[in-house]
C-alpha cells in the first residue's frame, strides 16, 4: 500500500513536472482523449468540443490543442461516416456540393489562428460552446419539413435522393433546396472548424435541416462526411506550421477513436434524457470558463 | 431501365468509399499503434518526445517512405506514417469519388465539382 502511494506520488510529480514544460505525458492524453470521444460520441457532438477545453486546462496551449484536435476529427469523422454510406443513407452529391465551400473555410479559419492571439480563441471557444448549449436545449424533435418546390438551381445540381428507412420500413424520397443559401452559410461552418479545430457538426446539421430541408438523418449523416474532409484542409495549414506534433498526435488518436468506439456501444442503452442534462451541464461549465479565460488572457 | 443502371452505379460508389474510409482509420491506427507499442517495447515508457519540422504532407509523405525503404525502422516511422495514412484517407476518398463521377457515371457537372474540391486540398497539402 504504502509502496502504491510512494509511486503514485512519483508518478504525479513526473506528470506535474511535464506540464510545466507544456509537454503532456502519454498516459495523461490517452485517457483525457478517451473520455473526449466516449462523451462526444454519446452526446453526437464530436470529441474535439471536450478535448480543446480539457487539454488547455491541463496546461496545454490552446493553438496547439486546436491543432492536435483537428487531426482527430478526421479519424472519428471517417470512422463513422464509413458506416453510414454503406447504409446509403448519405448523400454524396450534397456533401461533394458543400466541401466545395467548407474546406476554403476551413483553410481561411486555420489561417487565422494562426495569426490570431490566444485571448479571443478561447472567447469564441466558448461562444460556440454556448451556442451548442442553446441548440442541445431547444433541441427540436426530429420534425422535418419537407422542401414543396425546389429551386432551379438546387434542381440543376440534383440535389435529390431517397433512402430506406429501417424504422418505418418504407422508402423516403426527397429534395434538397436552397443551395444558393446552404452553400455559402457553409463556408461559415468551416470556417468555424478551421478556427477552433473541431468538426462543427452540430451548425452543418442545422444547415441542413433549416435551410436546405434535408431529412434528420440524411443531413446527420452527410454532414459527417463533410467533416472528414473539412477537418483534412485544416490539418494541412497547421502541419504546414509545424503544429503537429506526432508525440501529441498519436495517443489523441488512438483515445478518441477508441472512446468513440465505446460511446457509440454504450448509447443505445442509456436514456436520452441524461445523456443530454449530462451534456447540458458540461458544456454551459465549459463554455463559460473558457469564456472567463478568454477575458482574463486579454485584459 | 436507364434508372435502374443509374442506381446500380450510385451503390458501387457508396460501397466503394465506406470502404476506402474504414480501410484509411483502420490502417492508420494499425501504424500507430504499432509504432506505440514497439516503442514500449524497446524503452519502457509509453512517451514520444520528438516533433516533426513544418513541412506539408507530400514532403512527410515522401520522406517517410524514403525512411521505410531503407529499412530504417523506427517506432516513430509507423507514428508518422499512420498519421499520414489518416490525412490521405479523405484525400484518396475525395480522388475515388472524382474518378467514379467521371468513369462510371459520366456526370460532368460532379466530376467538375470533385476535381475543385481536389484541387483546393491538394493545394492545401502543398502549404509550406
Amino acid at each position: 500500500m504504502i509502496r502504491f502511494v510512494c509511486r503514485l506520488t512519483h508518478y504525479v510529480s513526473i506528470n506535474i513536472h511535464l506540464l510545466k514544460e507544456n509537454r503532456m505525458s502519454f498516459e495523461i492524453l490517452l485517457l483525457v482523449s478517451i473520455v473526449a470521444g466516449f462523451v462526444g460520441a454519446m452526446s453526437g457532438m464530436g470529441g474535439g468540443v471536450i478535448l480543446i477545453p480539457a487539454l488547455t486546462l491541463l496546461g496545454m496551449d490552446i493553438k496547439h490543442a486546436i491543432a492536435i484536435s483537428i487531426v482527430s476529427v478526421i479519424a472519428t469523422s471517417s470512422g463513422s461516416a464509413s458506416a453510414y454510406v454503406r447504409d446509403r443513407i448519405t448523400n454524396l452529391k450534397v456533401g461533394m456540393f458543400l466541401e466545395m465551400f467548407t474546406i476554403v473555410g476551413a483553410l481561411v479559419g486555420a489561417a487565422i489562428t494562426l495569426i490570431s492571439s490566444r485571448g479571443p480563441l478561447f472567447i469564441i471557444f466558448g461562444l460556440v460552446l454556448l451556442g451548442s448549449w442553446l441548440t442541445l436545449l431547444l433541441q427540436r424533435h426530429e420534425m422535418w419539413r419537407p422542401i414543396e418546390h425546389q429551386d432551379k438551381f438546387s434542381n440543376w445540381l440534383e440535389l435529390n435522393g431517397e433512402y430506406f428507412d429501417h424504422a418505418s420500413n418504407e422508402t423516403i424520397a426527397y429534395c434538397g433546396g436552397r443551395a444558393y443559401l446552404g452553400g455559402p452559410l457553409m463556408f461559415g461552418a468551416g470556417l468555424i472548424a478551421g478556427l477552433l479545430g473541431i468538426g462543427a457538426g452540430a451548425l452543418k446539421v442545422l444547415i441542413h435541416d433549416l435551410v436546405m430541408g434535408l431529412p434528420p438523418k440524411v443531413s446527420t449523416t452527410t454532414s459527417n462526411l463533410i467533416i472528414g474532409v473539412t477537418a483534412l484542409a485544416g490539418t494541412s495549414v497547421y502541419l504546414a506550421a509545424g503544429m503537429i506534433s506526432p508525440a501529441l498526435a498519436a495517443p489523441v488518436i488512438l483515445g478518441i477513436v477508441a472512446g468513440a468506439f465505446i460511446g457509440t456501444r454504450i448509447l443505445v442503452k442509456l436514456t436520452n434524457q441524461s445523456v443530454r442534462l449530462f451534456f447540458l451541464i458540461i458544456l454551459a461549465i465549459l463554455g463559460v470558463e473558457m469564456i472567463i479565460r478568454g477575458v482574463g488572457t486579454i485584459a | 431501365m436507364e434508372s435502374d443502371e443509374k442506381r446500380s452505379i450510385e451503390y458501387k460508389m457508396d460501397i466503394l468509399v465506406g470502404y476506402i474510409l474504414l480501410t484509411g482509420v483502420l490502417v492508420s491506427i494499425v501504424l500507430i499503434a504499432t509504432g506505440v507499442v514497439w516503442h514500449y517495447v524497446d524503452t519502457g515508457h509509453l512517451g514520444f518526445d520528438y516533433s516533426i519540422a513544418g513541412m506539408n504532407l507530400f514532403q512527410f509523405v515522401l520522406n517517410e517512405i524514403h525512411q521505410f525503404t531503407q529499412f530504417h525502422l523506427r517506432p516513430r516511422l509507423f507514428v508518422n506514417l499512420g498519421i499520414a495514412a489518416l490525412m490521405l484517407t479523405p484525400y484518396i476518398r475525395v480522388l475515388a469519388s472524382m474518378l467514379f463521377f467521371a468513369l462510371a457515371e459520366q456526370n460532368y457537372k460532379y466530376t467538375t465539382f470533385t476535381a475543385i474540391v481536389l484541387m483546393v486540398l491538394t493545394y492545401g497539402l502543398f502549404l509550406r
